[in-house]
């Protein structure tokens, strides 16, 4: 298992279930810090209103719950959103 | 004329049945477990139009977080996930590894003991910001006890709970 798997995998199943077009995700490791991973989440365009939420509510609980798993593994997670 | 009232604020479910946000919600919760890779059951129960779901096993501790800060994300995750497969808003409770349970009940003695105080005292306590099932928490258990009433003040998440003498 590589570093982030858990991350990516949290984030890749959280993506696919909130939005429609689930086929659209792509969930990326795209940096490997010592300790740390930024997640890159693209999404369809139509549907980065979903994975946002009203005020930012669902990305910052998609946020926290990645952070949650990044402490599964000693990682340190950002997640950026992108269409 | 407007009915002006605090909250909770009524949840008007026009879509699926709540049976079927059940459902869903369990989906859901087993999914994100297993991605996880944590050993835990799921188990929803509904109560009039609520729909509760537990999340039991020692290890989905790592669900909760500081506070319950993880919980609540998952829960407004789980909450968005069930709107969008079912088309219905249900007011949903989530519970993992016993956490609310405990933090309803730690509240309720918190709230109750304020309440007295204003009962002997008069006035009124502003408590702390909380979250909307929190606030829940202390409003069920003013409204529990003569004399007193509660309401909310502030925008979230500097929302407060007042309670006051009547």
């Amino acid at each position: 298992m590589s570093e982030g798997d858990i991350v990516e995998r949290v984030v890749r199943y959280i993506a696919t279930e909130i939005v429609d077009d689930a086929s659209s995700v792509e969930v990326e490791v795209v940096s490997d810090g010592e300790d740390s991973v930024v997640i890159e989440v693209r999404t369809a365009k139509r549907d980065m209103g979903r994975v946002i939420g009203r005020r930012g509510r669902v990305a910052k609980a998609i946020r926290t719950v990645a952070k949650a798993a990044g402490d599964e593994e000693g990682l340190d997670v950002q997640v950026e959103f992108l269409d | 004329m407007s009915d002006v009232r605090d909250e909770p604020a009524e949840d008007v479910d026009e879509g699926a049945g709540i049976e079927e946000q059940a459902s869903v919600a369990k989906e859901f919760l087993e999914g994100l477990l297993g991605a996880f890779g944590l050993e835990g059951t799921v188990t929803t129960e509904i109560d009039g139009d609520i729909l509760i779901v537990r999340v039991d096993g020692d290890q989905t501790e790592a669900l909760v977080g500081q506070r319950g800060v993880i919980m609540s994300s998952v829960l407004e995750l789980g909450r968005t996930v069930v709107q969008r497969k079912t088309f219905g808003a249900p007011r949903m409770r989530l519970d993992i590894a016993g956490y609310g349970e405990r933090r309803r009940q730690a509240l309720t003695i918190y709230a109750g003991n304020l309440a007295e105080k204003i009962l002997a005292d008069g006035g009124e306590v502003m408590l702390e910001p909380m979250n909307p099932a929190d606030r829940k928490v202390v409003h069920d258990a003013v409204a529990e006890i003569d004399g007193v009433r509660s309401f909310s003040e502030g925008e979230d998440p500097n929302r407060s709970v007042v309670i006051a003498a009547e």
